[in-house]
């Protein structure tokens, strides 16, 4: 019999959960990477780009903001392509992998009763969340990093023209990872507190809501201007990004991020699992 | 030194009682058999001793060491079956099962396990979804076993399985115990603890009500007496009043059966003064000893603790 003082790491565990969600992961990336081409694939031909500004300049500021915001208003060929990184359909595939992925590795391994094998195996809780965490946080970076070389594809394949400063987007894409990982933690800090699967991904899509019309609303209506600080959107910014890295906005996401993986690793170290 | 050792164990789930002020221990190589109803505290006492819940007070010690929830405390070393026995629906049982197997530590079982897979008759080749409540069972009673134990908790492990099954897991836990293993052994099933166990405690809101060897639990409940009279003389009516606790089981022409608690002196003394043809003492089963403990109107009965028989064995 084997004595052991110390559970060394689960990367069984953190394999398993790897190949369980590998499909998902490749699904979505895909949809992000082809999203970048195709987008880039719209605006390289500049008459159509020229057609696109002015078709644009009648939207309601609404619609303007939905489709790129502040990186439009810069009315150049990065600006437009910057549209594939804040496209809503972009965010959803993020959020939807932020929000599925940790809810169901913890909450959801604990809804199917699995958590509680995998807990009587030599493996200590946290070893369990970290698992969790890891595979949340690095996938929401790998997936920004998709999108960027989406951008280098696009790039080495249309001729805009005019030279594309991919450092811009590698920082944009950094900045976004960043954003999405820090909703990849809320969402761990959801799945680690309540009961079920479905109460985890209802909290973190409320939180998501909240976050995203108070964004709009910021932008839309001045006396509004104030809920910028509480919502995580602000913290990407496109004029910052584009002179440099934004140090005070990563700082502050990467705060959010750690305060949340560190709330759910601690409740869910102390609270007792409704196995 | 004990196996597994449970001091003044309590656990509230807010203000629902989960156990109250367990106290017990196994000695290596026993099989204790945990008994009690629905909702009486034994799943509970079981997570808390595999570290899934946290204690309100007291505590838990294994192989020497305190548990500690949510640490793995000692896992390599114990086998789990948990009552019930859920695992991940699309893969083969075999790849769950070394999954489970390889964490905190590689595969070195799957010599073991395939052996047991065909003593238990069961295709680890299919995927867990697609095997029937029995089938799932096995799966269960495999995952507890596979890495030899020094230490089997086992809920419920006969939940589902056929006579036949039944009896090989059985089998399995007495050659664990063999070979040294120590084996809590939860159970509805009275027949079972008591085909396997040489212990017992029975829980009852809680409460551990009685610990004691299965024979003794037997022998503390109700007693009977059946007594047939010559040439079917009428059977008497039982003075109550000269013979408090006597109760009139079952009444025939010219035969009485009786229960009774502590000795037969009184009731005997009463019976010679008729014509006795024979009588009879009925065995008590467990199952009878058990619903005493939990008869509406009775006070749980006081807990008397008796020492773990030591059994030394050689190490699994």
């Amino acid at each position: 019999m084997r004595k052991t003082e110390r559970p060394p790491f689960p990367l069984t565990l953190l394999w398993f959960w790897f190949r369980r969600t590998l499909l998902v992961w490749t699904g979505i990336a895909l949809a992000i990477y082809l999203m970048q081409i195709a987008v880039c694939g719209i605006i390289h031909d500049n008459e159509s780009v020229k057609a696109f500004l002015k078709f644009l300049d009648m939207f309601p500021a609404v619609l303007k903001i939905a489709l790129g915001g502040e990186m439009v208003q810069m009315g150049r060929t990065p600006g437009l392509i910057a549209i594939g990184y804040q496209h809503p359909f972009v965010l959803f595939l993020y959020m939807l992998f932020a929000v599925g992925v940790p809810t169901g590795f913890l909450a959801g391994e604990v809804q199917k009763g699995t958590m509680e094998l995998i807990l009587s195996r030599p493996i200590t809780k946290l070893q369990v969340y970290v698992c969790a965490g890891f595979l949340t946080i690095t996938g929401m970076f790998a997936l920004a990093m998709v999108m960027f070389l989406g951008t280098v594809t696009a790039v080495n394949i249309y001729n805009f023209g005019e030279p594309i400063p991919l450092d811009l987007f590698f920082r944009i894409a950094v900045n976004g990872g960043l954003l999405a990982s820090t909703v990849g933690a809320v969402a761990l800090l959801a799945a680690a507190s309540f009961r079920g699967r479905n109460l985890a991904v209802g909290v973190t899509a409320a939180f998501l809501v909240v976050n995203y019309f108070a964004w709009i609303l910021c932008q839309l209506w001045p006396r509004m201007y104030f809920l910028r600080h509480i919502t995580l959107f602000n913290y990407v910014k496109g004029p910052k990004v584009w002179v440099g890295w934004p140090l005070d906005d990563i700082g502050v996401l990467a705060a959010v991020l750690i305060f949340a993986l560190t709330a759910g690793g601690i409740v869910w170290h102390r609270r007792d699992l409704p196995l | 030194m004990k196996t597994l050792e449970v001091r003044s164990l309590t656990k509230w789930y807010g203000s629902v009682r989960g156990a109250e002020d367990v106290t017990f221990a196994i000695a290596r190589g026993e099989i204790f058999g945990y008994l009690g109803p629905n909702g009486s505290g034994k799943t509970t006492t079981l997570r808390c001793i595999m570290g899934l819940l946290r204690p309100t007070s007291g505590e838990v010690r294994v192989l020497g060491r305190r548990v500690r929830a949510g640490r793995g405390t000692e896992h390599a070393r114990i086998g789990y079956l948990p009552g019930e026995f859920r695992l991940w629906g699309w893969p083969r049982g075999r790849r769950s099962l070394s999954v489970l197997a390889s964490l905190g530590g590689g595969d070195d079982w799957k010599k073991h396990r395939e052996e047991l897979a065909e003593r238990l008759d069961l295709d680890l080749n299919r995927r867990v979804g697609d095997l029937s409540k029995g089938n799932r069972q096995k799966v269960g009673v495999l995952y507890a076993f596979q890495h030899q134990p020094e230490v089997l908790v086992l809920d419920e492990p006969t939940t589902g399985l056929d006579p036949l099954m039944r009896q090989i897991v059985l089998d399995l836990i007495r050659e664990a115990a063999d070979a040294g293993a120590t084996v809590l052994l939860s159970s509805h099933d009275l027949s079972e603890v008591s085909a396997v166990c040489g212990r017992a405690g029975i829980l009852r809101e809680g409460r551990l009500v009685e610990l004691a060897p299965i024979s003794k639990i037997v022998q503390q409940g109700q007693r009977r007496l059946k007594i047939w009279f010559t040439d079917g003389a009428p059977a008497p009516d039982v003075p109550t009043d000269r013979l408090p606790g006597v109760q009139v089981i079952e009444r025939q022409p010219g035969m009485l059966h009786l229960a009774y608690y502590g000795t037969a002196e009184a009731v005997l003394k009463w019976i010679a003064q008729f014509p006795v043809d024979r009588i009879a003492t009925p065995q008590t089963s467990l199952e009878e000893a058990f619903i005493q403990y939990y008869e509406i109107d009775r006070p749980a009965p006081q807990m008397q603790a008796a020492p773990a028989p030591h059994k030394e064995a050689p190490h699994a």
